[in-house]
C-alpha cells in the first residue's frame, strides 16, 4: 500500500465517489418516500403482479408490495442499483489501470521506488473503498429513510435490509475484482473497457433470462450475479452465508491474480 | 554505474531487440542513437525495470532493474519519451505529489530548476503545451538527484533557448559525477553533452563511438552558387564528391577534407555558399550502408 498514491487516487475519484453515493442515496430515499402511499393500496397492485406472467415478475425482481424491505428490494436492489454498480465497476477498474498503461502515466508510477506488486495493491484498495463508500451511503440513507418515512406505522426487517446490502457489497466487490483484473492485463484503455464491460454484461444479462422461465434456469448459474438474491433474501429462502462465503473468495482470487500477473507483465510504457 | 548485457527481448512479430550490450560509466553522458522503431525505447524499457528481458539483464548501480524493481527506482530519474500525467492536476500537484512517491524532503532542487526552465507550475497539465509539459517531466526527473538518469528525447518541444538552459543543466548534473543515458535526434545535443553514443539499428547495436570519431564522421553539404554556369560546369570536374548539380549552383558534400574545398572553390567567382548538416540518423545509416557496400 503506497499511501501518498492512495490519497491522490481518492482525490482523483471522490468526485464521481460521491456523484453515485449521493444519487444512489436520493433514489432509496425517493422509494421510502412512496412506499406509504403505495402500502395503502398494496392488495390491488399485489393482484396486478400476480395476474402478470410468473418470469416476468420474478426477472423484475417484482416481490409484492407486502413488507417495505420487499418493495425497496423489488424496485431498488434488484435492478436500478445493479446497473449503477455495474457501470461503475467497469468504469473505475478501466481508469484505475488500464488508462494509466494506456496512457503512459503509469511509468511515472513505476519510475519511483514502489513496486508493481504495491502500486497495483493501492489502485485495488481504491476501487474496493469506493464501492463500500457508495454502498455505505446507500445503506445509512436506507436506514434514515425507514427512520423518517416508515416510523413506527410500517414494518420493516432492518437485518434483511442491512444483510442485502453487505450481499451487494460483496457482489460488486467480486464484479469489480473480475473488472480489475482485465484491466491490470490490458494495455488499451478501450479495450478494457469493452472486455470488462462485456463480461458484467453477460453476467447481468444470463441471470436475468435465467429468471424468466423454469427451463432456462441453469444460465442462472453460470452468472455470478446469481449469488445477489435480494428478493430471496427479503423472502428468507437464500442462503445468505454461502453467498457472502462465495462472492469473497471471487472478489480476494480476482484481485490477489490481478496484482500478481500484473507484477510479472511487460508494460509498453 | 549502468551495465546491459546481452539484453535480448523478442515480440511476436519478430522485431525486438538482439544481444544489445554497452556499459555507462559513473559522470558519464551516453548518447542512444538510431531511427524509430529500432528498439531505443524497447531498450529504455527494459532499462526502467518495465519488461522482463528474454535473455540477458540491465543492473543499475549493481542491481537488476527487473528483479530489484522498488529499490532501484532510488537512483533513477526518468523522463519518459511520451509525457502523459495523471488527469486533474496542475504542474504544481503533480510535482508534489511526486516528490512525495520519491519521499524527498529537500525541495530546494526542485525550486531551481522550476525557476531556470521558466514555467508556471500553477497551470493544469491539461492546459500545458507540449514544451511546456516536457519542462515538467524534467525537473520530474531531476528533483530528487537520482545517481543515473535516463532521458527519452529530452529536448523535443522546446525552444532553442530552453535546450540550451537543459545542455547546460545535463553539463552541471555531469560535473558533479552524475550518469545520463539520453536518446536523441538532435546533433548538437549530443555534441555538446554526450561522451559515447551508441547506434542501434532493427534492434541491434551496430556501433559504440566516442564523441570525437563521430564528429570526424560528419558530413556536412555545401550549396555553392558560381556567378556563370560554365563555372559551375568545369567545377564538377575537381574531383570534389558532388551530390547534384541544378543551373549554377552546385551541392558537394564534404566530409574532413575541407582544404581542399576550399581551394577548388575559390578558383571561381562564389555568389553564395550555404551548408547544410546532416542530421545524425543520415549520418549513420550513410555510414553503415557504405560500410556494408564495401564490404
Amino acid at each position: 500500500m503506497n499511501v501518498t498514491l492512495y490519497k491522490q487516487m481518492m482525490k482523483v475519484n471522490m468526485k464521481s465517489f460521491i456523484n453515485y453515493a449521493f444519487g444512489s442515496a436520493f433514489y432509496i430515499l425517493l422509494m421510502f418516500w412512496l412506499y406509504p402511499s403505495i402500502a395503502n393500496n398494496a392488495k390491488a397492485i399485489d393482484e396486478l403482479v400476480q395476474s402478470m406472467p410468473e418470469g416476468v415478475s420474478q426477472a423484475f425482481s417484482l416481490n409484492g408490495f407486502g413488507s417495505a424491505e420487499a418493495f425497496i428490494s423489488g424496485e431498488y436492489y434488484g435492478l436500478i442499483l445493479v446497473l449503477i454498480l455495474s457501470i461503475v465497476c467497469v468504469q473505475l477498474s478501466t481508469q484505475l489501470m488500464a488508462r494509466l498503461v494506456d496512457h503512459g502515466s503509469m511509468a511515472y508510477l513505476l519510475s519511483t521506488p514502489s513496486t508493481r506488486g504495491k502500486v497495483a495493491f493501492t489502485q485495488a484498495s481504491v476501487m474496493a473503498t469506493g464501492l463500500f463508500l457508495i454502498m455505505a451511503v446507500t445503506t445509512i440513507a436506507g436506514l434514515a429513510g425507514s427512520a423518517w418515512f416508515l416510523r413506527d406505522h410500517y414494518p420493516f426487517d432492518t437485518t434483511k435490509f442491512i444483510q442485502m446490502n453487505v450481499t451487494a457489497l460483496l457482489l460488486f466487490i467480486a464484479v469489480g475484482g473480475i473488472s480489475f483484473l482485465v484491466s491490470s492485463l490490458s494495455n488499451d484503455e478501450k479495450k478494457a473497457l469493452r472486455v470488462s464491460g462485456l463480461i458484467t454484461f453477460a453476467f447481468f444479462s444470463l441471470d436475468l433470462m435465467g429468471k424468466f422461465s423454469d427451463k432456462i434456469v441453469w444460465m442462472r448459474k453460470l452468472s455470478l450475479f446469481s449469488l445477489y438474491q435480494p428478493s430471496e433474501i427479503v423472502n428468507g429462502t437464500a442462503d445468505f452465508t454461502l453467498s457472502i462465503l462465495l462472492l469473497s473468495v471471487i472478489g480476494v482470487v480476482s484481485f490477489g491474480l490481478a496484482i500478481v500477473l500484473f507484477r510479472k507483465r511487460d508494460l509498453p510504457l | 554505474m549502468l551495465t546491459v548485457n546481452q539484453l535480448t527481448k523478442t515480440f511476436s512479430n519478430g522485431k525486438g531487440i538482439f544481444d544489445v550490450s554497452f556499459e555507462v560509466n559513473k559522470g558519464e553522458v551516453f548518447g542512444f542513437l538510431g531511427p524509430n522503431g529500432a528498439g531505443k525505447s524497447t531498450t529504455i524499457r527494459h532499462i526502467m525495470g518495465f519488461m522482463k528481458p528474454d535473455k540477458g539483464y540491465v543492473k543499475v548501480n549493481g542491481l537488476d532493474t527487473w528483479k530489484e524493481q522498488g529499490k532501484v527506482q532510488e537512483y533513477i530519474g526518468y523522463l519518459p519519451g511520451e509525457i502523459s500525467f495523471i488527469e486533474g492536476m496542475t504542474g504544481k500537484t503533480f510535482l508534489n505529489f511526486m516528490a512525495a512517491m520519491q519521499g524527498i524532503q529537500d525541495l530546494s532542487k526542485r525550486n531551481r530548476l522550476i525557476d531556470r526552465l521558466q514555467f508556471d507550475v500553477d497551470t493544469p497539465i491539461r492546459k500545458m503545451s507540449k514544451g511546456m509539459k516536457q519542462k515538467v517531466g524534467i525537473v520530474a526527473a531531476f528533483m530528487h538527484d537520482p545517481e543515473v538518469i535516463i532521458l527519452d528525447e529530452p529536448t523535443s518541444g522546446l525552444d532553442p533557448l530552453m535546450q540550451k538552459v537543459f545542455i547546460e543543466i545535463v553539463l552541471e548534473e555531469k560535473a558533479r559525477g552524475r550518469t545520463f543515458l539520453m536518446s536523441s535526434h538532435s546533433f548538437p545535443e549530443i555534441e555538446r553533452t554526450c561522451d559515447r553514443a551508441a547506434i542501434i539499428k532493427d534492434g541491434a547495436i551496430i556501433a559504440i563511438k566516442n564523441i570525437h570519431e563521430l564528429q570526424s564522421m560528419q558530413r556536412k553539404l555545401f550549396e555553392v552558387s558560381f556567378e556563370h554556369q560554365t563555372e559551375a560546369q568545369s567545377f564538377l570536374e575537381s574531383g570534389l564528391t558532388i551530390e547534384s548539380r541544378d543551373g549554377n549552383r552546385v551541392r558537394v558534400s564534404v566530409q574532413g577534407d575541407y582544404n581542399q574545398f576550399v581551394e577548388e572553390t575559390a578558383k571561381y567567382k562564389v555568389r553564395n555558399i550555404d551548408i547544410f548538416t546532416q542530421n545524425l540518423e543520415d549520418l549513420f545509416m550513410n555510414y553503415y550502408d557504405r560500410k556494408e557496400k564495401i564490404q
